[in-house]
């Protein structure tokens, strides 16, 4: 009778009860007693279903999530490296290495770290096939003169 | 996939080492000053210049012929002409730091060579290059400076 109550009988088992039950007081009883009780059940349980917040205790167990502690960010790069397949290659060794000299070839190029000549000079030669030159440097006001001399010279000079 | 990447590395370095080349330059400018005793004009252009070329110089007058800015790049040439053609500065940029500029700087007078330097521009320093004599009397002084 239980298995009937909760639906757990096949088509051919139903049939026989429900025609036993046509001729059984008895058993008609039991299903009746078996009916209230489930309803005695069902009917506290969803009242107090009802009752319940249960978006107050979700955001419980929202703010319980935010609480755990985040991984560190070369826990993070590590699980995603363990995880990417391509970085398990090993071809991505010599690649990032050849990366890496490249921007360095680069860096100096572009840059050039050899910084300010602070002693250098600031003419680094002068010539004249023709006329007497002459350099002068003032440091205040910062100026550099090269003066060539052009006069009809019998004698050519370089400075 | 390795000869892919190969591929990649190649371009990537090709890349790198023309824009590197590429964006190495330096702007100069260059004015082209007619210094003379005839007057006592000063080019209002000029006033910037005008003390350190009066403490320097006994000229009365300074006259901006040309006033030009070059932007160069490593081993290009800028040719500036002045008093009808007569006189040419070559200016080359021959190495370029972080704030030094060497240019190469040929003075032409109708057709020969009357000097050739090479000089370093540091931020901040004015070269002048005179000289040259003008027809109508007085000198040609170049006044170079760089900007970094």
């Amino acid at each position: 009778m239980e298995k009937y109550f909760d639906q757990e009988v096949t088509g051919e088992e139903r049939v026989l009860v429900e025609g036993h039950l046509r001729g059984c007081p008895a058993c008609r009883d039991t299903l009746k007693s078996l009916e209230e009780l489930s309803t005695s059940i069902k009917v506290p349980v969803e009242q107090a279903v009802q009752k319940e917040d249960f978006p107050w205790v979700w955001q419980k167990i929202e703010r319980e999530i935010r609480l755990q502690k985040k991984p560190t960010w070369w826990k993070s790069l590590r699980s995603w490296i363990e995880v990417s397949p391509l970085l398990k290659r090993k071809v991505w060794i010599p690649a990032v290495a050849t990366v890496v000299v490249l921007l360095f070839i680069t860096a100096q190029i572009i840059f050039k770290q050899t910084p300010s000549y602070p002693d250098a000079s600031v003419v680094e030669y002068v010539e004249s096939p023709t006329d007497n030159v002459m350099v002068y440097h003032l440091e205040k006001p910062k100026v550099t003169i090269i003066w060539v001399f052009d006069e009809p010279a019998k004698d050519q000079t370089t400075s | 996939m390795k000869r892919l990447l190969f591929l990649l590395i190649l371009i990537g370095l090709f890349c790198s080492l023309f824009f590197s080349s590429a964006y190495a330059q330096v702007q100069v400018r260059l004015r082209v000053i007619h210094a003379s005793n005839a007057g006592s004009n000063v080019d209002p252009a000029l006033r910037d210049l005008h003390k350190e070329l009066g403490s320097l110089f006994s000229f009365t007058s300074y006259h901006l012929m040309r006033d030009e800015t070059l932007n160069l790049s490593l081993n290009q040439t800028a040719s500036i002409s002045a008093h009808e053609g007569r006189i040419i500065l070559e200016a080359t940029l021959v190495g370029l730091h972080r704030n030094v500029a060497e240019i190469r700087l040929r003075v032409v007078r109708e057709g020969t060579e009357i000097l050739n330097t090479q000089v370093r521009l540091f931020p901040g320093r004015t070269i002048l290059v005179g000289g040259p004599r003008h027809r109508r009397g007085g000198v040609v002084i170049y006044a170079l400076y760089a900007r970094f």
